[in-house]
């Protein structure tokens, strides 16, 4: 399996990822009644995907290595794009959640812009160039719109409701 | 609708969405088990996935598995129960340590002796959820801010790694939630070995315990080979600072299953009735 | 019923053999072609302690104690006064003990019996390697007219494995016993057996109860011991073995209820037995099994209650847990046998009902009747078997808790393709998913009446036997007595009706009310303390207004000379 194809496959999973987790928190929005935020990770997972297509619009005559979860080479435990779960909160506010997705955004670039930097190959080191190039233009633009949201007040996670019981 | 298509872990999720609090372990919990049924062949209805109460225990409505939402600590007979009757069925059973440890610690004991061949993944956040926060098993002995124990549990929390090696279980494992290619790993790993393996995932709790975030700097990848021998892990775990990941041990015991033949005919065994 | 039966009771301590010389005695009557029945009744000691082999012989099919036993033979006095109040006599009945074994206690000596020596030990002496029990034996099968060759016959089959030696010293005790009996006191005997080749059973209520379970398609069991229910387990252990089932030893009565939950939910008819301190661990998870609609089957093996009670001794005491003992409204199955024989047939049919209705059902037998060993007719053949209304593959969309007309919704079985669902015991709505929505819980509350309810149970529900303006209601191994306290009746020119309640949930009002039908005297016979089937009828059924309770709680049990004494009242 050539290095290309490694790389090509990551920059899918990356994206992949990304997508399925901004679902995940999307739905777990709509779930806790932050229907606000619940719609912007719908829109990131979104993005996500649309950038999915565009990996494999590149990939489309490449044969992907199918590699198992725990085999990817990241540089931490999950995909660079994927919203750490942990970071999330029932209460965020459409700043947290533009934060978050810079955050990440931020992540992918810094990833592509690494192996650009490390990698041996010529192909790896010009796609993974291009994309760095690519996921930049994505923090830019994800720099303009959180400068156009507000901070939210530091009592922004105070809840007038203690939690519930259930089971 | 016999798919020859691999499956992907998207297909082994259902529509119904986790009432699970945003930031919650079990998110990524729900997401390596997915990923890891996805690594294996096994047709999507020859896997039964079993569980008890709490917020963890609510995990098999979430996948399209054939599944069983029990009552509180019982997961393990329950799944101990569709093995037997089915040795054909993949088991895996999920739950969380007040469920696994406290109320179903009996059955804990048990299934690790008994060593039917199952996986169990303890989904651990060292609180009780769904009742709003209390101290479980797992709780260290001065955490105080339980309203059933305000000045803390004082007592030493059970140890579950330590536990279930002690009691017999056949692979042991530690994953972290945060980290759910590595849990896939360990419940593909777990799934595949004979016998009981028991998965213990730290999980934090952000709306109980919001300084679990902190795990993320804790944990440690295990630098050594799983242990195969008893003596061997014993002596690792009484060293171990409840952080460390990886398969822990693999232990090579042959797994409970009677024998199933038919000998004879309820008629002969009846006619020892007559008189 | 009333023909002529004989009753002995054999008593003893110690390893005294008392025991064995009853189950020989049993199995010696049953080669001479007689009926018969054994209880036991044991001190608390695990060896060594007082034991009395409580045998009923008779010409014609029984299934109670008589009144008081013809003969009492006591190997020893050790501490008979434990279970004197189990042992009544009349002043006709003939006691039989070894002078050297001291004066008849005052407990025993106060029924002012007949008592005639017979030096057991002495006699046991004369014989080489003589048992005292063997000699008893004989004497006791020579006073009742028990042919001794029917004797000697079981000694050869039972013994014969234990060697010549045993054998003859055995065979030659009964000889000497028989000899010895010449001088004692004549007393009735029995008529003329009726050999009948292999026409007949020898059989417990308790193994009766583990080969329902086999005929009705059990083939996952999951056990936890306990007195008096042990022995359906373990008669079920190896037939469910050699048969392609298999019985799993669980840690506790928690752990082996929800075994079966997960056997029956993964395709197989299940079942436990257990008493009532295990039936009481397993009521949360009866609850389970009725929410998530899983068919199981819990044979209770009643004991006297509550806590650990006396585990030794037979009590109708179980009734209310076993109706009213699950949390929520929880419409379940609880059928009781009225038997040792009817244990065969109740909890087949239990096996089928619960399969039938995706529903658990406890079956409530008790020690009398589970511990109780029988000499009866070969049991006919039941058509019950299980037969689950599973799902087929590739439902789209599929419902597990669809509401159908009948309540009773396809099951699909793990490993069927594309019909999954999750079991739950939250709430739900047809496909399972946890609701708790007040359209959602009511729609699933009615759906799990309904299928109870509407079901057809045939004429099993009960025994409805004989006529009149009296009717005897009463359930589980009470029914004996009363059968054959109405055979007097009856003979005494006293009309009554028997209702023998098989099927205890659901109730079913109109098939009582039909039986019922003309009947303006009632009779309540129960062994509770609390009169818990009284209360349990008047909760369920319309009675009429003259209504009396004979309710007593164990461990004596009710005698067909008290239930007489009773409905003559009423004469």
């Amino acid at each position: 399996m050539s290095e290309v194809a490694i790389f090509l496959a990551h920059a899918v999973a990356l994206e992949a990822e990304a997508a399925e987790r901004y679902d995940e928190l999307a739905d777990a929005m709509e779930v806790h009644n932050n229907p606000e935020v619940a719609a912007m990770f719908r829109k990131q997972a979104h993005f996500s995907r649309l950038h999915l297509a565009e990996v494999q619009g590149t990939v489309k005559d490449v044969e992907l290595p199918k590699l198992k979860p725990w085999e990817y080479q990241w540089q931490s435990a999950e995909g660079p794009e994927s919203a750490p779960v942990e970071r999330t909160h029932y209460l965020m506010t459409p700043y947290h959640c533009i934060h978050l997705a810079l955050q990440n955004e931020r992540r992918g670039h810094q990833y592509y812009a690494d192996v650009a930097y490390k990698s041996q190959d010529p192909d790896v080191r010009r796609l993974a160039t291009e994309f760095a190039a690519e996921e930049s233009q994505h923090v830019v633009m994800l720099e303009k719109m959180a400068a156009t949201v507000e901070e939210p007040e530091p009592d922004w996670d105070l809840d007038l409701d203690p939690p519930v019981v259930s089971d | 609708m016999n798919v020859q298509v691999p499956l992907t872990a998207q297909d082994f999720k259902s529509d119904v969405k986790p009432i699970w609090c945003p930031g919650c372990g079990d998110y990524a919990v729900l997401s390596a088990i997915t990923k890891a049924l996805a690594e294996l062949d096994t047709p999507r209805e020859k896997i039964a996935f079993i569980s008890g109460i709490g917020c963890s225990s609510r995990i098999p409505a979430y996948t399209n598995l054939y599944g069983f939402h029990g009552v509180h600590g019982r997961a393990l007979p329950i799944a101990a129960g569709v093995k037997l009757a089915r040795p054909d069925l993949t088991v895996i059973v999920a739950g969380g340590d007040g469920d696994g440890l406290s109320i179903g610690g009996n059955h804990f004991l048990h299934a690790c002796r008994r060593n039917v061949d199952m996986t169990y993944v303890i989904m651990d956040n060292e609180v009780y959820g769904m009742t709003k926060g209390q101290a479980s098993p797992t709780t260290s002995p001065d955490w105080c801010k339980s309203k059933l124990t305000p000045e803390g549990t004082g007592i030493s929390p059970v140890e579950p790694i330590r536990l279930a090696l002690a009691a017999g279980a056949n692979f042991i494992a530690r994953g972290f939630a945060g980290n759910p290619a590595e849990v896939a790993r360990l419940i593909v790993e777990g799934i595949a070995h004979p016998g009981f393996s028991f998965i213990q995932i730290l999980s934090p709790c952000v709306t109980y315990r919001p300084e679990e975030r902190e795990w993320k700097q804790a944990v440690h990848a295990s630098e050594t080979e799983p242990a195969q021998i008893m003596a061997e892990a014993m002596h690792r775990l009484a060293a171990d600072d409840g952080f460390t990941t990886g398969v822990l041990f693999a232990g090579n015991r042959a797994p409970f299953m009677p024998a199933r033949d038919v000998k004879t005919t309820i008629a002969d065994i009846e006619r020892k009735f007559a008189s | 019923m009333a023909a002529y039966s004989v009753s002995v009771a054999l008593t003893g301590s110690g390893g005294a053999g008392s025991m064995t010389a009853g189950q020989i005695l049993l199995d010696s009557a049953s080669k001479a072609g007689f009926y018969g029945l054994m209880t036991r009744s044991m001190g608390p000691q695990i060896r060594g302690g007082e034991a009395a082999a409580l045998v009923r012989i008779s010409s014609t099919p029984i299934s109670s104690l008589d009144d008081h036993y013809d003969l009492l033979i006591a190997f020893d006095w050790g501490n008979i006064s434990r279970f004197a109040a189990e042992l009544p006599l009349s002043t006709d009945s003939l006691i039989l003990c070894d002078p050297a074994q001291g004066p008849v206690p005052d407990s025993i000596a106060t029924y002012g019996a007949r008592v005639a020596p017979l030096a057991l030990k002495a006699l046991s002496e004369r014989v080489h390697g003589g048992r005292g029990n063997m000699i008893g034996l004989g004497a006791v099968a020579a006073l009742i007219g028990l042919p001794i060759e029917s004797v000697l016959h079981v000694l050869a089959t039972q013994l014969g494995r234990k060697g010549e030696e045993v054998l003859a010293a055995s065979t030659a005790s009964v000889k000497v016993g028989a000899e010895a009996a010449t001088l004692l006191p004549p007393m009735p005997k029995l008529p003329e057996g009726n050999p009948h080749g292999a026409s007949r059973w020898n059989i417990s209520g308790n193994e009766a109860a583990g080969l329902g379970a086999l005929k009705g398609g059990i083939k996952f069991v999951a056990a936890y011991p306990i007195t008096p229910a042990t022995e359906v387990l373990e008669w079920l252990a190896p037939a469910l073995e050699k048969t392609g089932g298999a019985l799993i030893q669980a840690e506790d009565e928690l752990a082996s209820i929800n075994m079966v939950i997960g056997g029956a939910f993964a395709g197989l008819p299940s079942l436990t037995a257990t008493s009532g301190p295990g039936l009481s661990l397993m009521t949360e998870s009866i609850g389970l099994a009725v929410a998530s609609e899983t068919p199981l089957v819990v044979v209770d093996v009643m004991r006297g209650g509550p806590s650990t009670g006396i585990p030794t001794k037979s009590e109708q005491s179980d009734l209310n847990i076993a109706v009213y003992g699950l949390h929520g409204d929880a419409p379940h199955l609880v059928v009781a046998p009225n038997s040792s024989t009817d244990c065969l047939a109740a909890t087949q049919w239990s096996v089928y009902l619960a399969e039938a209705l995706q529903s658990p059902a406890i079956v409530l037998s008790d020690q009398a009747m589970g511990q109780s060993r029988v000499i009866i007719d070969k049991p006919a053949e039941s058509p019950y078997v299980a037969d689950r209304l599973v799902a087929d593959a590739d439902i789209d969309g599929y419902q597990r808790y669809a509401l159908t007309e009948s309540g009773i919704s396809p099951m699909a079985i793990p490993g069927t393709p594309g019909s999954n669902y999750v079991a739950d015991g939250l709430e739900h709505n047809e496909r399972g998913t946890p609701s708790s929505q007040a359209s959602d819980h009511l729609a699933q509350l009615d759906k799990r009446a309904r299928k109870l309810q509407n079901f057809d149970y045939g004429d099993n529900w009960a025994d409805v036997e004989g006529d009149g303006e009296i009717a005897v209601i009463t359930w589980g191994s009470v029914t004996g007595p009363v059968r054959e306290a109405l055979d007097r009746a009856r003979a005494k020119g006293i009309k009554a009706k028997l209702i023998s309640l098989r099927l205890i949930l659901p109730a079913l009002p109109e098939r009582m009310d039909a039986a019922l039908a003309g009947v303006n005297k009632v009779l309540v016979v129960e062994q509770s303390h609390s009169q818990q089937f009284n209360k349990f009828l008047r909760g369920h059924y319309d009675l009429p207004a003259d209504v009396s309770v004979f309710s007593r709680p164990g461990p004596l049990p009710i005698r067909p000379g008290e239930i007489l004494t009773r409905l003559a009242v009423w004469e």
